[in-house]
């Protein structure tokens, strides 16, 4: 008895803890319509790289959104940068934000629990149960899809200022190999007092300094 | 009289020579240059003539080239004399001179063995360059000036060149660089050849920057005509002491054969080619030598040297500034400091700033810039990058550089004012509005390139504290875990409840692993023939399967106990009763029917295990 009422009090306290979520993001937090007219803000004010930063950033929130993309696309094409469509994978395991898919998951790890001690117990209704395992599988697949479409944004990140020099070591008088246009998305594959290693599309890589390059996710200092 | 017969005897002697000596020297050509005039004014053209004496093989005659100086053949002659009845032809090619600019050029040799000859270009009055007329001397200045031995000059024993160091300084200190002066006189004839740029003599000193290319003037020591060749460098000692010092040079000078009383009337003519006829000479190396001059060198003082003194020895100032004034956090700045002044640049360094809280800071570099050809003065350049990691107005630490002052003698640390900037937050980790960013911009500008976009969404009310997926972020995972824990907990409690049936189960395992063993071994031994071990080992099968049914230990089941609890099976009691006999009384059971006893045996197991 003592030991079910502890873990409610844990079970309570992390859920209080969570709690906050929701405030915050009622006071400073990130919304897909907030981050798109952002990235609008910037490209009136010809910054293509900050607005496609943050078209990045509300497409993390709203994959498919279409006026999303329709900016995305117009911003790469005027820049002469190339544009990436989302394959079906893609579309399905975001079709929605990852914070309903994660809740998603959470509800189908329950009923998969459920059908399963149920079977165990003998309960009966043997079609319900099985039925019931399918969805709770179907949507715990659901999440774990969508955690594995996102894996690949964490590591993105967006040229924001124009003609950046990738360095060949992470030192601002490093020797410059070669450099990066405005807007251009490249994936970070280190970091390094202040520097990141990043890799374009064409497979070169060179170390950009934070000032110049964004991640689409941000990183603590 | 006697010098208007003295005069008249040389000449005369030479006349007598020609006589005699040119049919000996017909067959031997020889060729010597003249230039007419031998000094003009820029604009004017002289006639440089190359004459070839004797009727031999024309030796090969290359044409001068002198770098401001052009020079075009304008024709050919050939004179046939005849002197005391012999026949002497002599061909001359003929050149016109231009020059292009004013100064003293000295046109070399057209053949290896001939004499180079001088020719004086004068700007024209009023040209830049020209001499300020002078209110008393109406005419140009003279070529050649100066008649008496200045100071310093040490001629060589034939007086054929001289070489003067000039050094500002006589007491000096380790490490400092000294501006010298090296200047090597050459009396027009007699060096032949420049074999090496000066050095100077002993181990204690080095010479740095020589000049490449060393000025050229003209001047009248002692009555003969010298070309100056002058180099600027910097002197630096190594070690302290009292050192003699001396610069030497390398040459080549003709030495004359005859005694120098007998060429009187060869330098009187002064020029080369008189020189050479009347004299044979003969070259010789040399080194010719400055004369040694000491010099104190002083050990830098111990005594008050600040901490960050890296050898820098002269007179300095520094001045620093930061670019951009205004930057954003991340973006790396340029900390500029400035060394002006002169002394040894090459060990004026600095550290810069080094571990400034808020700052991320680099190694500088520096480069640096000089005024003078030598090096010892001018300004280097340290550049430092430097990051910030926090917004807000910062003011950087004051920057210092010392050095040793050789006039005052003593150190000095000289400091800059400290430089200030600006920085805002970074534009990708703020929380800016659509709105900021556009009231931050210029009012009425919009890009071009923004016409075709999609227009804003209705702002709705933030959805995420964090862009990060909730996989990430431990709270969010705090709740799946604790569900996948409290299933795990269900799951296990719900086993224990179900654990009868599954002993039961593991009992039923255990025998048939039991009985299997049983009757593999008693197959074994009824292959081998081994009634003794066959029968042992189904009854001590049987005795493990009726304890677990009759509830008494395996070694209380004897043939007594199972006739009394199982009358009605008599083959159980025969085999119990055959394995007794086989084991004590060892009589023979060869005829035993190994098979019925084992279908009789597998048969009682398995009954026992399935109940």
């Amino acid at each position: 008895m003592k030991r079910g009422a502890a873990l409610s009090v844990l079970v309570l306290n992390l859920l209080v803890g969570a709690g906050p979520i929701h405030a915050q993001s009622a006071q400073a937090g990130y919304s897909a319509a907030g981050l798109y007219n952002l990235g609008n803000a910037y490209m009136r004010q010809g910054k293509p790289g900050m607005a496609v930063l943050n078209y990045e950033r509300a497409n993390l929130l709203s994959a498919n959104d279409p006026d999303i993309d329709a900016n995305l696309s117009y911003v790469r094409t005027s820049l002469h940068l190339p544009t990436r469509s989302h394959s079906a994978f893609e579309r399905l395991a975001r079709c929605a934000s990852p914070i309903a898919l994660f809740w998603i998951g959470v509800i189908g790890l329950a009923i998969v629990s459920a059908s399963t001690l149920a079977a165990r117990l003998s309960f009966g209704h043997i079609w319900l149960r099985r039925v019931a395992g399918v969805v709770g599988i179907s949507m715990l697949s659901l999440s774990a899809c969508n955690a594995v479409a996102l894996w690949p944004l964490l590591h993105e990140g967006v040229v924001i200022t124009g003609a950046t020099p990738a360095r060949v070591s992470p030192v601002p008088m490093g020797d410059s190999l070669f450099l990066l246009p405005e807007a251009e998305t490249v994936h970070i594959t280190a970091e390094h007092e202040g520097f990141f290693l990043v890799q374009t599309n064409a497979g070169r890589t060179g170390w950009v300094s934070r000032a110049n390059v964004a991640p689409v996710v941000p990183r603590k200092q | 009289m006697n010098a208007i017969r003295h005069h008249l005897l040389w000449p005369a002697i030479a006349g007598l020579w020609l006589l005699v000596a040119a049919p000996a020297s017909a067959d031997d050509p020889w060729v010597y240059a003249t230039i007419r005039p031998a000094q003009i004014t820029l604009g004017e053209s002289a006639q440089f003539t190359i004459t070839n004496l004797g009727d031999g093989a024309t030796p090969s005659i290359t044409m001068p080239v002198v770098s401001g100086l052009k020079f075009e053949v304008i024709g050919h002659t050939r004179q046939i004399e005849i002197i005391n009845g012999t026949t002497l032809p002599s061909t001359s090619i003929v050149v016109r001179v231009t020059p292009q600019m004013a100064g003293i050029f000295s046109i070399p040799g057209v053949t290896p063995k001939s004499q180079p000859v001088v020719l004086q270009v004068n700007a024209p009055p009023g040209f830049p360059g020209a001499p300020p007329p002078s209110p008393q001397a109406a005419k140009p200045p003279p070529i050649l000036s100066g008649a008496s031995i200045p100071k310093g000059v040490h001629l060589t024993e034939d007086g054929s060149a001289y070489v003067r160091l000039s050094v500002p300084k006589r007491e000096v200190y380790v490490g400092e660089s000294i501006p010298v002066e090296i200047e090597l006189g050459l009396r027009s004839g007699f060096v032949t050849s420049l074999n090496g740029l000066p050095k100077l003599t002993g181990d204690n000193f080095t010479l740095n920057n020589l000049s490449r290319q060393p000025e050229r003037s003209e001047k009248l020591i002692d009555g003969q005509a010298f070309v100056l060749l002058t180099w600027q460098s910097v002197l630096s000692v190594v070690k302290p002491g009292s050192f003699p010092l001396s610069a030497e040079v390398p040459l080549t000078v003709k030495i004359r054969t005859r005694p120098r009383k007998d060429t009187a009337l060869d330098d009187q003519f002064g020029d080369p080619f008189w020189q050479n006829f009347f004299g044979r000479s003969v070259p010789k190396d040399i080194n010719v030598q400055s004369p040694p001059q000491d010099l104190k060198v002083s050990a830098l003082p111990a005594e008050g040297r600040p901490y960050d003194f890296h050898g820098a020895i002269g007179t300095f100032a520094i001045q620093s500034d930061i670019s951009p004034p205004k930057a954003d956090v991340g973006d790396p700045l340029t900390l500029t400091m400035r060394v002006v002044g002169s002394g040894n640049f090459d060990r004026v360094d600095s550290t810069m700033l080094d571990h400034v809280e808020h700052w991320k800071t680099y190694p500088p570099k520096s480069t640096f810039n000089t005024t003078d050809p030598l090096g010892h003065k001018g300004e280097k350049i340290f550049e430092q990058p430097l990051v910030a990691s926090q917004p807000g107005t910062q003011t950087l630490p004051v920057l210092s550089f010392s050095y040793f002052d050789p006039n005052t003698k003593r150190y000095e640390t000289i400091h800059s004012t400290p430089p200030s900037v600006r920085i805002s937050p970074s534009p990708t980790d703020s929380t800016l509005t659509a709105q900021q960013v556009a009231a931050s911009g210029v009012p009425g500008a919009v890009d071009q390139r923004a016409e075709g976009l999609k227009p804003d969404h209705a702002e709705v009310r933030a959805m995420a504290s964090s862009l990060r997926p909730p996989y990430l972020q431990p709270r969010y995972l705090a709740i799946p875990s604790l569900l996948a824990l409290a299933f795990a907990g269900s799951w296990l409690g719900v086993r224990r409840r179900s654990r009868p049936p599954e002993r039961l189960t593991a009992r039923r395992r255990a025998a048939a692993r039991m009985n299997n063993r049983v009757l593999g071994q008693m197959e074994a031994a009824a292959r081998a023939g081994n009634p003794a071990v066959f029968f042992n080992a189904a009854r001590n099968g049987l005795q493990q399967t009726l304890a677990v049914r009759w509830q008494v230990p395996p070694e209380e089941i004897t043939a007594d106990e199972v006739r009394r609890r199982s009358s009605d099976d008599a083959e159980i009691q025969q085999l119990f009763a055959l394995a007794d006999e086989s084991k004590y009384s060892g009589g023979d059971l060869r005829a035993i029917d190994f098979a019925r006893w084992t279908r009789a045996v597998r048969q009682r197991l398995t009954e026992e295990s399935t109940r």
